[in-house]
């Protein structure tokens, strides 16, 4: 993150990358599957909000890591900010998910295990803000909200692996859709979803750094008034 | 190892002292058991026996063990000098440990009175029922833990408790499903060891975290 800050060039990639998974996603050709249709283009909107979302985690968990072991309060920061935008994507991914699912599965919302995750994911990060806001020693607080962070990360990775065992999930992958299949060897599919993966990823990560320079100024303004 | 038992040992003579929390909890498990015999009547079948005797365990226990930090408020200062974190947490986690069994024990017992007893494999439920309880012990006492620190802990212990819980439940409950079914062993080995690497996944966290929220 510390490195994030300092350079642009990531910026630059980032933006390259989303033009052309914008322009990509939506006049590349796409495999004609039946149900799916057209609305498979939501692939490269819909998937990587939780590619970003669990990679946005993941680094609010390091950084939770990194504040138990050195009290810095910069990390806390990070840790905090970067978990912001891990909602932010999960709210987004869940919308977007069940648009789609509207379209192709009937319903938006049908029990599927990916679809349970995630909410559990979002209602984990979403309690984690309520902690912090009802602690008002600071250093207790950045203190005991990582180690929730912690905790609760680390329970949610397994959830991932055990729910799709309980039920059979709609997703791709699992539960037998063949149809569905059938993007995952999809050259064409595949040349603009990787792109769109990191470029949304980045995006993320850029918002959490104007964030965390936000936060950090208003931390300065207060110490200096 | 002395200081473990001590402090194991101070626990049971606190609540024994005081009676009101226990009786308390008691009364608790029995007055939701009934409402739920009275709300219930005549929709009982294995699945919602199985599926309500889950959920009462998961209330009993969150209720149960959101004390076990509070009680502590006004001694925590001498347990700094006393003890080591770590061994003040495993203290902890034995005590709800078989504080939570004791309540289970009880609940399976008054679930047969209100409800009838669809139990026939008596080792294997068991055993499925110390599994689910080391997870919700353990759980529930490091969340308390946690929520001790913040301003309104009802509502903190409920809305941290539930999300990070929900792997174990869902595994109790599944298995458990199964076993009321009649199930072989063979059929839910996988689930079992999941349950058992999860709830060895939450101790270990426990036991590494504990210590940063204690000090302070």
């Amino acid at each position: 993150m510390a490195y994030l800050l300092k350079k642009n060039w990531w910026k630059w990639l980032c933006i390259a990358l989303l033009v052309y998974t914008i322009i990509g996603g939506l006049l590349f050709p796409v495999p004609r599957l039946p149900i799916l249709n057209e609305t498979i283009r939501v692939l490269h909107f819909h998937v990587p909000m939780w590619f970003g979302m669990i990679l946005v985690f993941t680094g609010s968990v390091i950084y939770g890591i990194k504040y138990l072991r050195s009290d810095n309060a910069l990390f806390d920061v990070y840790s905090s900010q970067l978990a912001n935008i891990g909602i932010a994507f999960g709210v987004l991914g869940i919308l977007t998910g069940m648009v789609w699912a509207n379209y192709t599965w009937g319903e938006p919302w049908s029990n599927d295990p990916k679809q349970n995750a995630s909410a559990v994911s979002l209602l984990i990060y979403l309690a984690y803000f309520v902690l912090r806001n009802s602690i008002k020693d600071e250093q207790q607080r950045n203190r005991v909200s990582a180690v929730y962070n912690i905790f609760a990360y680390s329970l949610m990775i397994p959830l991932l692996f055990i729910l799709p065992r309980m039920s059979d999930s709609l997703h791709p992958g699992n539960g037998g859709n063949p149809a569905f299949n059938v993007y995952d060897l999809d050259s064409n599919l595949r040349m603009v979803f990787y792109p769109a993966v990191i470029g949304w990823t980045l995006l993320g990560y850029w918002i959490a750094s104007i964030n965390i320079r936000l936060s950090l100024t208003q931390e300065n303004l207060e110490n200096a008034s | 190892m002395l200081k473990l038992i001590e402090l194991i040992k101070k626990d049971l003579t606190v609540d024994w002292r005081q009676q009101n929390p226990v009786s308390g909890i008691l009364l608790y498990l029995a007055s939701t058991i009934f409402t739920s015999y009275m709300a219930f009547k005549g929709l009982i079948t294995i699945e919602v026996w199985n599926a309500l005797f889950w959920i009462i365990i998961l209330f009993t226990a969150i209720t149960a063990i959101s004390r076990s930090f509070v009680q502590e408020e006004r001694r925590s200062i001498y347990y700094f000098f006393l003890a080591k974190p770590h061994i003040l947490i495993i203290a902890k986690l034995i005590y709800s440990l078989a504080y939570l069994l004791v309540l289970a024990i009880l609940a399976l017992f008054l679930f047969a009175i209100f409800f009838g007893n669809p139990v026939n494999d008596y080792p294997l439920f068991s055993l499925n029922l110390i599994l689910g309880c080391i997870g919700l012990s353990s759980a529930f006492t490091m969340i308390s833990a946690i929520s001790f620190k913040s301003n309104n802990r009802s509502i903190m212990m409920a809305i941290l408790g539930f999300p990070v819980i929900i792997p174990v439940l869902i595994l109790a409950i599944s298995n458990s499903a199964k076993i009321l079914n009649q199930t072989i062993w063979s059929q839910i080995q996988g689930n079992m060891l999941t349950m058992i690497s999860v709830d060895v996944i939450i101790i270990a966290l426990t036991f590494i975290l504990f210590p940063f929220t204690w000090r302070s």
